[in-house]
């Protein structure tokens, strides 16, 4: 009888301390996070060019995109037109450069490239769906036309934006 | 064999992962303590190893700079930490303040390469 109520008693408190709540709370809301997964790096193919496309010994910049809620932010990304960094130039640099989209979270976030709007060095994005896009920037800048670049240390900044609409 | 190298790779490119996060998407001017001046509170979040510093800047619809106060033009947020910072914008000002926007501050690179500025931009909510 007694061993019955010890067990009872047990079992009573027992229960007792897992009904103590442990509350996790979170909070989702619209953001947008900008992920450099890769900076680009300049192959030097000919004496004048610099290019991040990998026949030419680059690696284009990877920028991924992450948006929490569908529909609430556009991406725009700059590459470069001008050098941030590099030894004294005393001619003009030609710039080329793209950015497209790359790896999708979302089958539908294809549809991305075709809606792309591009000005000048700009390309505009808009972020249909909430998730995750990669994006590829590439560049290229080309010396004096056919001018060797001087030795040195050659740095060109992209510019990654995400604007709430 | 393969699995494992799968792993080992994705923690790789995990550790190499760098984000800039900013919230409010949609953020609200409030009444400060000084009267005809208005404030909003924003959240910033560092994951980008190489970034220690943001530049706060406040534009119109068509991008034209707002003048605006808070603890720092430029602010340090270290690596994997948030930062909550406040915004404060005259009366004057608040109907044509739309973007409140943060943007990473790149040091010069001794290698051949492009650096990523990240630049994100939330929209003040204006009353109806």
């Amino acid at each position: 009888m007694i061993k019955r109520l010890a067990t009872i008693a047990l079992l009573m408190s027992a229960t007792s301390v897992m009904a103590v709540d442990s509350p996790i709370n979170g909070v989702v809301e619209p953001k947008c996070s900008i992920w450099t997964e890769t900076n680009g790096v300049y192959g030097h193919p000919l004496p004048y060019k610099l290019s991040t496309e990998s026949a030419d010994g680059g690696v284009h910049a990877s920028i991924r995109v992450d948006v929490a809620q569908a529909d609430y932010y556009k991406t725009k990304f700059t590459h470069p037109n001008s050098f941030s960094s590099s030894p004294t130039l005393t001619d003009a640099v030609a710039w080329t450069g793209s950015t497209i989209v790359g790896q999708v979270g979302v089958s539908g976030m294809s549809a991305y490239e075709a809606a792309k709007v591009t000005y000048n060095n700009v390309t505009e994005f808009n972020m249909t769906l909430a998730g995750s896009t990669w994006f590829t920037v590439k560049s290229t800048a080309s010396y004096g036309s056919t001018k060797a670049l001087p030795a040195g240390n050659y740095t060109a900044m992209i510019v990654a934006e995400c604007i709430a609409k | 064999m393969y699995r494992q190298v799968a792993i080992l790779l994705s923690f790789l490119f995990c550790t190499t992962l760098n984000a800039h996060e900013m919230t409010p998407a949609y953020p609200t001017l409030k009444q400060s303590y000084i009267d005809g001046v208005y404030v909003t509170k924003m959240k910033l979040f560092n994951r980008r190893k190489e970034i220690e510093y943001y530049a706060i800047q406040v534009f119109t619809d068509d991008w034209k700079s707002i003048p605006f106060a808070s603890t720092s033009k430029v602010i340090k947020v270290g690596y994997n930490r948030r930062k909550l910072f406040e915004v404060y914008i005259r009366l004057k000002d608040i109907d044509k303040a739309t973007y409140i926007c943060t943007e990473s501050k790149v040091f010069k690179s001794k290698e051949q390469v492009t650096l990523v500025s990240s630049k994100i931009c939330s929209k003040i909510k204006q009353d109806e």
